[in-house]
């Protein structure tokens, strides 16, 4: 469009050079075009034309409005730069439509262009959002950037006038290819899924609500450090660091057993046949710790999906039980990504009468913008670890803070338990759903590695606060899954509980640990009986990925009429739109919240 | 114990806290006890958002029938909307010099303008054969939801009547029927082009006017 100055003396020259040189052209100039017009702030114009392929001087410009016959000619031709015509604030009016055309004339002829016919309130492509500053920060799960921007200077916001809704995009400096982020109207975004000792480049731009997009700022560098540790080689160290844990803590047991053995057999030559009999493979915690190593390592070897770990959480979890609640540890050796997982576990009809309904808002008052572990209320680490299959309070507190529409999907699920299951069922294999999903909520990824459910995150979450109305004991670190009550409550036990178990489940009452592998959207504890089962079940789960909701994906083989439970998928359908773009970077939670 | 009782005051406090944002007097139809009231903040976001959504429908439609109906040159000169003669601010300036109350009115003449119209362009939609049916759906939510949004803008109205932000707003239902009888009958009848045209603007016009009386009356929320 040309922000050459000193069109008027060319004009002044060429008039002049018209008058004194009458024979210039020898035809009628080629004919003009009016290239486009735009507004910064709905307030002013300019329109850009080109003159057509003969040359030729162009004189004048002509614009009409429709309600009046009078030809107005264009007030300023230099405001905005060579070829155009600027319309100041007291030219232009909204809501009309201007017809113009261009004109170019010579002494032999005029030449018109094709009228164009302009209301100024569509034509609006604001300037550049200004200041954009990105600054890396870090969290729990690793380093993300904050981007922060101004609005335009020239489109006025504050009076309602106009509304400008921003998007920003960042690539690797080496990279081709861009990730585009939705802000709404908030003047900041963070961005998460980063790689350490990259460089980074950040653009931002912004759109009226109905109009163009502006151009994009010039992009920012920002260089994420290396220090900021690659979290998946540091994970492989603390995973290596686990296992042998791990294992030592089942030697240590494995020991404990041998010396009871000992003391209570004193013959001596009992005693190694004893030991002999402890060795045969139905030592109950074999078979689990075998199976989190087994998990640990298929963690370890997906780098895709790069978990994030919680660093303390992995020395607090692993000592905490034997039959599930270890399972926490799995999943740490990789980073993650934020949003995944909620789509798994969202559904459309969640509302906030629920919410408090089930006294969880708690829960919502708990969210918080920042990435901080915000409290729990009213819950304490004793009741927490009540339920130890998936969860210890800092892992549910990583939870909680990714979305506040997740937490309102967390909260439904649980309370509207109304079946027990004394099925043993389990669904999705581990290493199956590992596969096929791309988690994006790294405190969840814990619990999807265990259990390969996102639905289990979300009705384990939700279950802590329902602990408080439940009567357990405290602090025990092996739970028995005893019944799902009337209240749809889930109750669990400390094995210590004289009261034994259930005759619902009476399949259990073998063995004391029964490892929840699923939960589902039925509101049904799935509780691992037998592998073979789960291959089945994990198999059938799996095909069903890609078209079914896993949450779902038991519905069918119940037989007991149990109540839907819709309203996970609710914050998903929001949470989804956003993650459209956001294909492998996080989603800003409080973007939800514009 | 403890946990039901925390677990009740929680509730207690949220409540309260909802309650206690809305407006400072609950106004409840036939005086229900217990029933809140809706914050003005609330309202206002409910009409703009009301209001976008008109303005898509139209731009929608408008698009679709500019396929169809390509005026001529003459059409052009010529082209006129019923609702011309309602004086509306055309510019940023002359808008935010209106008072609250003017431009309440200004939205609500619109909105009463265009009841009829559209209502008469629903239905001769419906009796053509060979508009299609997804138009015909589009101009009768449309049609719907400028009575919807009319309804809201003085449900507005009357809020900030009661807050005392506004004076009278000119005799209230005198004046909304006064509107009602502007005769625009003849102009709209067959040009559908043209009237989805005008009704575009003014549509546009009422998106703006709302979101310069919110962020007038409301400024902090998200303005």
């Amino acid at each position: 469009m040309g922000i050459s100055s000193g069109p008027k003396p060319f004009l002044t020259v060429g008039v002049l050079f018209i008058l004194l040189s009458p024979a210039t052209g020898f035809s009628a100039p080629g004919r003009p075009r009016v290239i486009s017009c735009r507004s910064p702030e709905k307030e002013t114009f300019t329109c850009w034309w080109e003159p057509g392929d003969d040359g030729g001087v162009i004189a004048f410009i002509f614009f009409l409005f429709f309600s009046s016959e009078t030809i107005y000619e264009c007030p300023d031709y230099k405001t905005a730069g060579e070829n155009s015509c600027f319309f100041s604030k007291n030219d232009t009016s909204l809501w009309v439509n201007y017809n113009i055309s261009v004109v170019a004339s010579n002494d032999m002829g005029k030449s018109v262009s094709e009228p164009v016919e302009v209301d100024v309130v569509y034509i609006v492509q604001p300037n550049t959002p200004e200041s954009v500053m990105v600054s890396v920060l870090e969290d729990n799960h690793g380093p993300y950037l904050r981007v922060d921007w101004e609005k335009p200077q020239s489109a006025d916001t504050r009076s309602g006038w106009i509304t400008l809704v921003y998007q920003l995009r960042v690539k690797q400096a080496k990279d081709e290819t861009w990730e585009e982020y939705d802000a709404g109207m908030q003047k900041y975004y963070k961005v998460f899924s980063l790689h350490s000792g990259k460089e980074y480049m950040v653009q931002v731009r912004c759109k009226p609500d109905h109009g163009f997009w502006s151009e994009w700022t010039t992009p920012v560098y920002i260089q994420i450090s290396e220090v900021l540790t690659n979290n998946c080689s540091r994970w492989a160290i603390i995973m290596y660091y686990k296992s042998i844990q791990t294992s030592r803590f089942f030697w240590q047991h494995f020991l404990g057993y041998l010396l009871l053995i000992l003391v209570s057999y004193p013959q001596n030559g009992k005693s190694e046949e004893m030991f002999n009999a402890l060795v045969i493979p139905g030592f109950p915690p074999t078979s689990t710790y075998e199976d989190l190593l087994v998990e640990y390592l298929e963690v370890y070897d997906d780098e895709k999906r790069e978990l994030v770990l919680n660093e303390k959480n992995l020395i607090e979890g692993s000592m905490k039980s034997k039959s599930t609640s270890s399972d926490n540890d799995s999943g740490r050796g990789s980073c993650d990504s934020r949003t995944l997982l909620m789509e798994k576990c969202v559904d459309e009809s969640g509302t906030e009468q629920e919410l408090s309904q089930y006294g969880e808002a708690s829960w919502a008052s708990s969210d918080s913008e920042g990435r901080d572990n915000p409290a729990s209320p009213g819950l304490e680490d004793g009741k927490v670890q009540m339920w130890p299959s998936v969860f210890s309070s800092p892992q549910s507190h990583n939870f909680q803070q990714q979305h506040p529409g997740g937490l309102r999907a967390s909260h439904h699920s649980v309370p509207e338990i109304s079946c027990v299951s004394p099925h043993v069922q389990t669904c999705c294999g581990q290493q199956d759903q590992l596969e096929g999903f791309q988690f994006s909520k790294p405190g969840l990824y814990r619990y999807a590695q265990m259990y390969s459910m996102d639905t289990i995150e979300c009705k384990h979450v939700a279950q802590e606060p329902q602990s408080q109305s439940q009567s357990q004991s405290q602090s025990a670190e092996y739970v028995e899954v005893q019944t799902v009550n009337q209240e749809n409550v889930l109750l669990v036990t400390p094995l210590s509980n004289p009261e034994g178990p259930n005759p619902e489940l009476s399949d259990f009452s073998g063995e004391d640990y029964s490892k929840v592998r699923d939960v589902t959207s039925d509101n049904v504890l799935l509780l691992q009986r037998d592998l073979s089962v789960s291959q089945f079940v994990g198999d059938y789960c799996q095909d069903q990925i890609g078209q079914v909701d896993p949450c779902f994906l038991q519905q069918q083989q119940q037989e007991q009429t149990c109540k839907l439970n819709a309203h996970l998928h609710h914050p998903a359908s929001t949470l989804q739109e956003d993650m459209r773009l956001a294909e492998n970077g996080y989603v800003d939670t409080t973007m939800m919240m514009s | 114990m403890l946990e039901m009782s925390k677990t009740v005051s929680w509730l207690t406090l949220l409540c309260v806290s909802v309650t206690v944002r809305g407006a400072p007097a609950p106004i409840c139809p036939h005086g229900h006890p217990g029933c809140q009231a809706i914050s003005l903040a609330d309202l206002f976001d409910r009409v703009i958002q009301h209001s976008s959504r008109m303005h898509g429908l139209s731009s929608d439609l408008h698009s679709e029938f500019e396929q169809y109906f390509i005026p001529n040159k003459i059409q052009i000169g010529t082209r006129r909307c019923h609702t011309s003669n309602i004086v509306t601010p055309n510019g940023k300036e002359n808008a935010t010099k209106l008072a609250e109350e003017e431009l309440t009115e200004v939205i609500l003449k619109l909105l009463m303008a265009w009841g009829e119209p559209l209502a008469q362009f629903h239905e001769s939609m419906t009796q053509h054969a060979d508009y299609n049916i997804y138009s015909s759906n589009k101009a009768l939510e449309m049609s719907d939801m400028v009575y919807e949004l009319r309804n809201g803008v003085q449900k507005v109205a009357e809020k900030m009547q009661l807050l005392g932000i506004i004076s009278n707003l000119l005799n209230g239902q005198d004046f909304l029927e006064g509107l009602d009888a502007v005769d625009s009958s003849e102009i709209f009848s067959v040009d559908y082009p043209n009237l989805l045209h005008c009704f575009r603007r003014d549509s546009d016009k009422i998106q703006s006017y709302l979101k310069i009386l919110k962020c007038r009356i409301l400024p902090e929320n998200g303005c």
